[in-house]
């Protein structure tokens, strides 16, 4: 029996479509036990493993609360991410407008500072960055966890993403900007900006959920729990003797991780392309 | 005199204003980048040359002193110190497998992905979740589905007849399971970056070469993988820098154990610095680090002059 | 009252000279057209009047005032640009007070005047619309209106009718004369098109390389042309320009002065076909290009090169066929070794 090109090409769609099935297990699988395992008791944990709770215990996710200054994290975490994306698209669309349209000595030479800081992680310079908060008084504050990002490769990447859209902006509109007795912030509040969305809204999303997920930096400056981000937050769910809380360490996370998530879906292509315009990271 | 030179002269005596054009757009131009400079010399470039010049001293945070030492930090380092090269050996190893593997997954993934099909979306929404999932919950999902006996995997193992190791408490299944965990993490992003790349080659060639009778594994051999070749680079270079960066991930699954197994140096800078206060010691392996990173983007800059030249 | 003064102008980038040593005096109320093939400077130029490019050396006076370190808002200008650059977020509506509100004027008075402007370019039917939903030609005229609104001294034309298709851009080419004679303002019209440029002004400026080759109106340019290059750019088809030793024999016994010219040069327009003997100059018909309302010949000349000649009618030389070419002495233009005309 032949088959014909039509059934052949069923076939192997067929054969794709359940091999990248298989292939998805490991991605989809985390977020599925996740939370089941959020759900159940400390003791079923280590029982057998099912992906349905044998009992769906509520409970944890209030137990949480209880354990942690949870809300109180999960708020700190919410508004230093905002403070970061708020700040850090004024400060890097202002400063990669100046570096894609004015013309100043020494414009050169700054990008390529800039690019150099592109690439050099954190780790290199937290140890003088400790030092530098300490002696601004800022330890155990939220000040580092807003300015290390800001100001630091995070910062330039945001810059640089920034510029590349400017640099490919219609310069004439700048002009009759110019000519219609717009100031200069004038031009790049009233024109440039408004034509920039798609740059910023990248900007606005990879930059939230660096900060949403930065662990080295609160790590290394704070101290007091009611001070703790998030990812530091369910870190740190042990009991008396330092062991692993699993049940509420994955009710914790999948309160953590859910919202996001599920931004995720709504948004995804938004924010798919949004990492794809960055082209930097990881 | 001829009239021009009159008006000329006339207008000379009007005076030219010190402020001209030319230096008020440079000056607003450092006006609009003085909130970035200023905060990159304050807590990037100045941290920098700090961190060079701690590491040029003997300082431990807990006696409080600090004296200049010289290049003995990296002399300790590079031979006294076994755990350096121990260090090195891991953060070698995490990358020459992460690397490979990530690439070879994220251009599979996006080879099946960047033409449209019914589910397209729905795969390569759930592939790119891990991105944007918070490394610390993922490694604590992940460090609870491969422990010893109980987790999830093992007995998904034991289910088809494989007994499973203690995935994070033997050193070499340890290094291979951060990765392996690492890569199902952030391979979206690659794949996403080689899918745009993908479909910015125009349909043209791959049509042509189709008229010329060439099979699907010689267009991709020899028309799609060369116009790849830059994206590749790029992405071989930031995923190399990226798994050099690798903190989080390995201080929640692991803390760098068993026995240093899966120790790398970011880790190890963060356990010198912070938990052992050598910031002498510690601050010379920022400084490899910063050397080895510096050194893979200057080899991609070369690399990408050339292919464009 | 709105004269413009350019003297000694000059812009360069690092050592590379764009416009070099420009003098020109445009008068109150005139169209004055910048005129040249690409890079000859003509945008450059017209753009450091509108003060979006600085003025490296010389003096730019508007009316009575050196304008130099003036910002572009404050001269007393407005542009056309060739490709509109309408706001592309905002409506036409508030395109065209975009201006007149940044400078803070009364919400009342810029609806009066964006009103008297859309009644003036008929477009009241468009006012609410976006950019983007507006023909080539609509939006042209849009541009025009924001020009208009804010009442300037001077009128700036960058290239405006370039993305307009043949048939719209005569159109247009119409409208902005009109415009001016309603208007009465000055203008200043940057154009690579020698016909917009011969249609439109009232005086033309031919640039290369930076610099003015002449300045004239369109007539003299045309009769007179300063230089060969004038005489090749302005009309089409280009004037046949010959070595004048070629064509001595020829006119020799014909009372054609030729002084100490070493080029010659002949519009296309200008050359009469006749009878091989009867003729001036003798050549072949090497192509024949009908074009409607007549043909375009281009002829071998024994010794001379090719010409190209204007033949109207229908009769139409086939290819191939030995003619004759006669021409009045007035209609020879002289040429100097330096391509300066005699």
């Amino acid at each position: 029996m032949s088959l014909s090109q039509k059934q052949l090409q069923l076939i192997k769609r067929i054969l794709w479509t359940v091999s990248l099935l298989i292939v998805a297990v490991p991605f989809v699988f985390p977020f599925l036990w996740m939370v089941s395992s959020g759900f159940k008791n400390a003791a079923e944990i280590f029982g057998q493993p099912s992906l349905f709770p044998a009992v769906w215990r509520w409970q944890n996710f209030l137990d949480v609360f209880d354990h942690q200054p949870f809300a109180q994290q999960y708020f700190n975490s919410l508004y230093i991410s905002a403070a970061v994306t708020v700040i850090t698209l004024v400060i890097s669309s202002l400063a990669g407008y100046a570096l894609a349209r004015l013309r100043f000595a020494g414009s050169a030479l700054l990008m390529l500072f800039l690019i150099s800081a592109l690439m050099v992680p954190e780790e290199v310079t937290i140890i003088p960055n400790f030092f530098l908060i300490r002696w601004m008084g800022l330890m155990d504050t939220h000040m580092p966890l807003i300015l290390l990002p800001v100001f630091g490769a995070h910062g330039v990447m945001a810059t640089f993403l920034m510029r590349q859209y400017f640099v490919a902006l219609p310069k004439e509109l700048e002009e009759a900007g110019k000519m219609d007795g717009l100031s200069r912030v004038g031009i790049w509040w009233k024109i440039a900006i408004p034509m920039s969305r798609p740059a910023l809204a990248a900007v606005a999303i990879i930059t939230f959920l660096h900060s949403w997920n930065l662990f080295l930096e609160p790590l290394v400056f704070l101290s007091s729990l009611e001070k703790f981000t998030l990812p530091l937050a369910l870190s740190n769910f042990t009991d008396a003797y330092g062991l692993p809380l699993w049940h509420l360490q994955l009710a914790a996370t999948t309160l953590a991780v859910i919202p996001i998530l599920g931004v995720y879906l709504i948004a995804q292509r938004q924010i798919i392309e949004s990492f794809a315009m960055s082209g930097v990271k990881g | 005199m001829t009239p021009s030179e009159k008006t000329a002269t006339m207008a000379h005596a009007t005076r030219v204003p010190w402020l001209t054009l030319r230096r008020k757009e440079a000056f607003e131009a450092w006006l609009f980048v003085s909130p970035t400079l200023i905060g990159f010399i304050i807590f990037f470039l100045g941290p920098l040359i700090a961190v060079g010049l701690y590491s040029l001293t003997e300082w431990n945070l807990l006696s409080q002193e600090s004296t200049f030492v010289g290049v003995e930090n990296f002399r300790d380092a590079l031979t006294v110190n076994p755990d350096f090269w121990l260090v090195v050996r891991n953060s070698a190893l995490f990358a020459l497998g992460l690397v490979p593997m990530n690439m070879a997954l994220a251009l599979t993934l996006a080879l099946a992905l960047s033409r449209p099909f019914f589910g397209v979306v729905f795969f390569r929404t759930i592939f790119f979740a891990p991105v944007i999932t918070s490394a610390v919950a993922w490694a604590i999902v992940w460090k609870f589905l491969l422990q010893g006996e109980a987790g999830a995997v093992n007995q998904l193992l034991a289910s088809i007849g494989i007994d499973g190791p203690n995935w994070l408490r033997e050193p070499d299944w340890a290094m291979f399971a951060v990765i392996v965990t690492r890569v199902i993490k952030m391979v979206g992003l690659n794949m996403i970056l080689y899918i745009a790349a993908l479909q910015a080659i125009p349909r043209d060639y791959e049509q042509a070469a189709q008229l010329e009778g060439a099979s699907r594994w010689q267009i991709f051999h020899m028309v799609i993988w060369p116009l790849l070749a830059p994206t590749t680079l790029i992405i071989m270079v930031i995923t190399t820098i990226g798994s050099f960066k690798v903190f989080d991930h390995i201080y929640l699954m692991t803390g760098g154990g068993p026995e240093n197994g899966t120790l790398v140096l970011a880790y190890y800078i963060y356990q010198q610095g912070f938990e052992f206060f050598n910031v002498g010691y510690a601050s010379a392996l920022a400084i490899i680090m910063f050397v080895i990173v510096l050194a893979l983007t200057i080899v991609q800059l070369i690399l990408r002059q050339k292919g464009s030249g | 009252m709105t004269s413009l003064a350019l003297s000694n102008l000059a812009k360069s980038f690092g050592p590379v000279k764009v416009i070099r040593d420009i003098d020109l005096t445009i008068e109150d109320g005139e169209f004055v057209v910048f005129v040249g093939p690409s890079g000859c400077g003509k945008s450059t130029l017209l753009r450091m009047i509108a003060g979006l490019e600085d003025i490296t050396s010389g003096d730019l006076m508007i009316g009575e005032r050196r304008m130099n370190e003036v910002s572009a808002s404050k001269r007393g200008v407005a542009m056309v640009f060739q490709s509109y650059a309408l706001y592309p977020h905002l409506t036409v509506r508030r395109n065209m007070g975009f201006g007149l509100k940044v400078r803070k004027m009364p919400a009342t008075d810029i609806k009066q005047r964006v009103d008297d402007a859309s009644a003036t370019l008929k477009l009241d039917a468009l006012m609410d619309r976006y950019p983007r939903e507006l023909s080539g030609g609509q939006r042209q005229r849009v541009a025009i209106g924001r020009a208009i609104v804010g009442n300037p001294d001077v009128f700036l034309f960058d290239e405006p009718l370039s993305n307009l298709d043949a048939e719209l851009r005569v159109h247009m080419r119409a409208e902005i004369s009109a415009l001016h004679g309603r208007l009465g303002n000055t203008m200043i019209y940057v154009t690579h098109d020698q016909i917009e440029a011969m249609t439109l002004a009232d005086r033309i400026v031919v640039l290369r390389d930076g610099r003015i080759e002449q300045v004239g109106t369109p007539r003299e340019l045309y009769a007179r042309p300063a230089n060969v290059f004038v005489a090749q750019f302005i009309g089409s088809p280009k004037m046949n320009v010959c070595a004048a030793g070629s064509l001595a024999t020829q006119l020799e016994g014909v009372d054609f002065d030729l002084k100490a010219a070493t080029q010659i040069g002949i519009r296309p327009e200008h050359l009469k076909i006749v009878p091989p003997d009867d003729g001036l100059l003798q050549g072949r018909v090497i192509v024949s290009e009908y074009t409607g309302a007549g043909s375009l010949l281009h002829i071998e000349v024994e010794g001379a090169g090719t010409f190209l000649v204007v033949q109207e009618g229908q009769a139409g030389a086939e290819k191939g066929e030995r003619i004759g070419l006669s021409f009045s002495s007035e209609n020879m233009h002289l040429f100097d070794g330096s391509d300066f005309a005699i």
